[in-house]
């Protein structure tokens, strides 16, 4: 890949392109073929992502590299898969062809994969063109593929766009990869900022720069906005950065000082922490400060507001009855409902993007764990293992992860884990700081 | 350069936008932040200031300075003329012992009525960042009340929280975290 014209914003130049079926005998007339793959507690599935056939201008196979190492990293997250050692593929990807009928699965049979990954790439003034598919090795049949167009920069992102088909193909369900993740870290320095990285761990992009405190950042549901708290001015106040327009206006309040807040999935409303004579209580406002209705009243604390996906519901964190525990209520008002009642420090609260379950952090032992409760209210579940202090649990737009901090390693990291199965995945994050306060975006562009 | 808008309802926001030449997203949205981070601390004042603390942007800062300043400036954990106080776990009531600290530390108000004081509330590391930011306004205002209380004007006394984010020591232990949940008192002219 030599050169690449900018042609297009990152958004607008991935074109995505289901290629209809061909070749392959699908049961009922061609509709999608779901198998489903490695429930709670079943041995990974085992796929091969081979490299990508260079069809003319990547020649090092620079971006058909790029395109495999995501999507082995991504599939690897995913926690549905075992990738198979590139080092044992029989088959050369450039001596062999992608399509179904042009290759042997007898190749990768023999390797022990139930899937394979094939596909080509071109690269040159125009662009790149990349094209995959996902195979069933055993069935020898093509389950999914896609055609992608775009600049070399955006080959991560093709990646991530696959990787999320493929969970669709082999569990009927999108996968969570193409979306963003904030953290706060003291990663080079003392300082506590705000960075955004992909869930992979790539692009990685520092969004505060200013030494003194910064903390809880929130996205709206497709990524264009971006809320945290700082103390740069010397004292707490609420940033929310228009991420396209590369702007941020300053939220303080005539009601007090705000302490803490978040942003509706559609970008629109803000609920925040608002501040005075010592009590904290929580306010609905518009994206440009203006003040919508009070939602609490107490003379206590009531923090950690969390927005449900349909904008319809807040939870929270309110000590109204003598220790921190969490509540929901309707965002056009009304009397909240407590929904904890073991533990006696309850607190973050978070929607399932289904908006039926909500994740929070409770102490025990001097720790705290994630557990999980119906947002109507029920039993609440515990979901990580008390291995270190787990907090701040965020979730995937898909419902089947979450994000969250733990201190499980020296230090503070953020790590995924699956929901259903209670797993622990993997670190998200790497280097010499904490990591806290993980926010997963929602798909991008939607 | 950043104009201050009156929003809806009085709120007030500043916006600071972009120059269009910076292509780049990251360093773009980088400076703009740096343009809008805070000022440079006002000049040392060396009179009653044995810390080397220097006086904050709000003034606050003189002696026993402004944590967060102090903290950036790499002089952290000074006591000033006002001693801090201490409190129980996830509480906020004034323990009994802090009351003489209280009085002796309106005793010097009164003796130095030309100063402010700034009541930061810290926590220790035990739970969420932002109940903690909460708890700590509690900390502050509860020994607000208690100066008031002792006949110090109201309007000579701020608050602020700082959460659990500048903790004095970082031990994972009952002996660090008792020092952590404090009352600092910041001092300015």
């Amino acid at each position: 890949m030599k050169r690449v014209i900018q042609a297009c914003a990152l958004l607008c130049a991935i074109v995505l392109a289901s290629i209809p079926g061909r070749a392959v005998a699908q049961p009922g007339g061609g509709g999608p073929i779901t198998i489903t793959i490695a429930g709670p507690g079943s041995q990974l599935s085992t796929i091969a992502v081979s490299g990508l056939k260079d069809l003319g201008g990547d020649d090092d196979h620079r971006v058909g590299s790029t395109f495999v190492g995501t999507l082995r990293r991504d599939l690897e997250l995913s926690g549905y898969f075992r990738i198979i050692d590139p080092h044992a593929y029989i088959e050369d990807p450039q001596a062999s062809g992608f399509e179904l009928g042009q290759f042997n699965f007898a190749d990768w049979r023999s390797i022990n994969a139930d899937f394979v990954v094939k596909g080509s790439v071109s690269a040159g003034a125009a662009g790149v063109k990349l094209t995959a598919f996902l195979y069933d090795v055993a069935q020898q049949r093509r389950m999914m593929g896609k055609n992608y167009n775009g600049d070399a920069g955006d080959v991560p992102r093709m990646a991530r766009r696959f990787a999320d088909a493929i969970l669709e193909a082999a569990t009927g369900q999108r996968g969570p990869f193409d979306s963003r993740l904030a953290l706060v870290s003291t990663r080079g320095g003392r300082f506590k900022e705000i960075y955004t990285q992909s869930i992979d761990g790539q692009d990685l992009f520092k969004l505060t720069g200013n030494p003194t405190i910064n903390l809880f950042p929130s996205f709206d549901r497709s990524a264009n906005h971006l809320l945290y708290l700082s103390y740069k001015s010397m004292a707490p106040a609420l940033y929310l950065v228009d991420l396209k327009a590369q702007s941020e206006v300053k939220i303080t309040s005539p009601r007090g000082r705000v302490i803490g807040g978040t942003i509706s999935p559609d970008g629109e409303r803000i609920v925040a922490a608002i501040e005075r004579e010592g009590a904290t209580n929580l306010y609905l406002i518009t994206r440009e400060g203006g003040e919508i209705r009070p939602l609490t009243d107490t003379n206590g604390i009531n923090v950690s507001p969390a927005i449900s996906l349909d904008g319809a519901t807040l939870a929270f964190t309110s000590d109204r009855s003598g220790t921190p525990q969490i509540y929901v209520m309707s965002l056009a008002g009304g009397a909240p409902k407590r929904l904890t009642y073991s533990g006696d420090y309850n607190t973050t609260p978070v929607f399932s993007p289904k908006g039926d379950t909500l994740a929070y952090q409770s102490r025990s032992n001097g720790r705290f764990d994630i557990w999980t409760i119906p947002a109507g209210g029920g039993e609440p579940v515990q979901v990580t293992d008390g291995n270190g202090s787990n907090e701040y649990p965020s979730w995937s737009p898909d419902g089947r992860y979450l994000a969250f901090s733990s201190t499980r390693g020296y230090n503070s990291r953020i790590y995924i884990m699956m929901v259903g199965n209670r797993k622990i995945i993997s670190a998200l994050t790497e280097g010499n700081g904490n990591d806290s306060c993980p926010a997963w975006s929602g798909w991008l562009g939607e | 350069m950043i104009p201050v808008q009156h929003g809806r309802g009085g709120w007030v926001s500043s916006r600071s936008t972009l120059a269009r030449a910076m292509a780049i997203v990251g360093v773009g949205l980088m400076l703009a932040m740096a343009g809008c981070s805070s000022k440079k601390p006002a000049p040392m004042n060396g009179e009653n200031n044995p810390n080397g603390s220097q006086i904050g942007e709000n003034g606050v800062g003189k002696g026993g300075g402004n944590s967060l300043e102090d903290w950036k400036n790499g002089k952290f954990g000074a006591q000033g003329p006002l001693s801090d106080i201490h409190f129980a776990y996830n509480e906020y009531t004034i323990q009994e012992q802090d009351g003489s600290v209280l009085k002796s530390d309106a005793s010097w108000l009164q003796a130095h009525p030309q100063t402010r004081v700034q009541v930061e509330g810290h926590c220790d590391e035990r739970g969420s960042e932002e109940y903690n930011i909460a708890l700590g306004a509690k900390r502050a205002q509860a020994a607000k009340d208690y100066l008031v209380t002792l006949g110090i004007s109201g309007s000579r006394i701020s608050t602020i929280s700082y959460g659990k984010e500048l903790p004095l020591c970082t031990e994972h232990d009952e002996s660090c975290w008792s020092q952590n949940r404090r009352d600092h008192f910041a001092v300015s002219e």
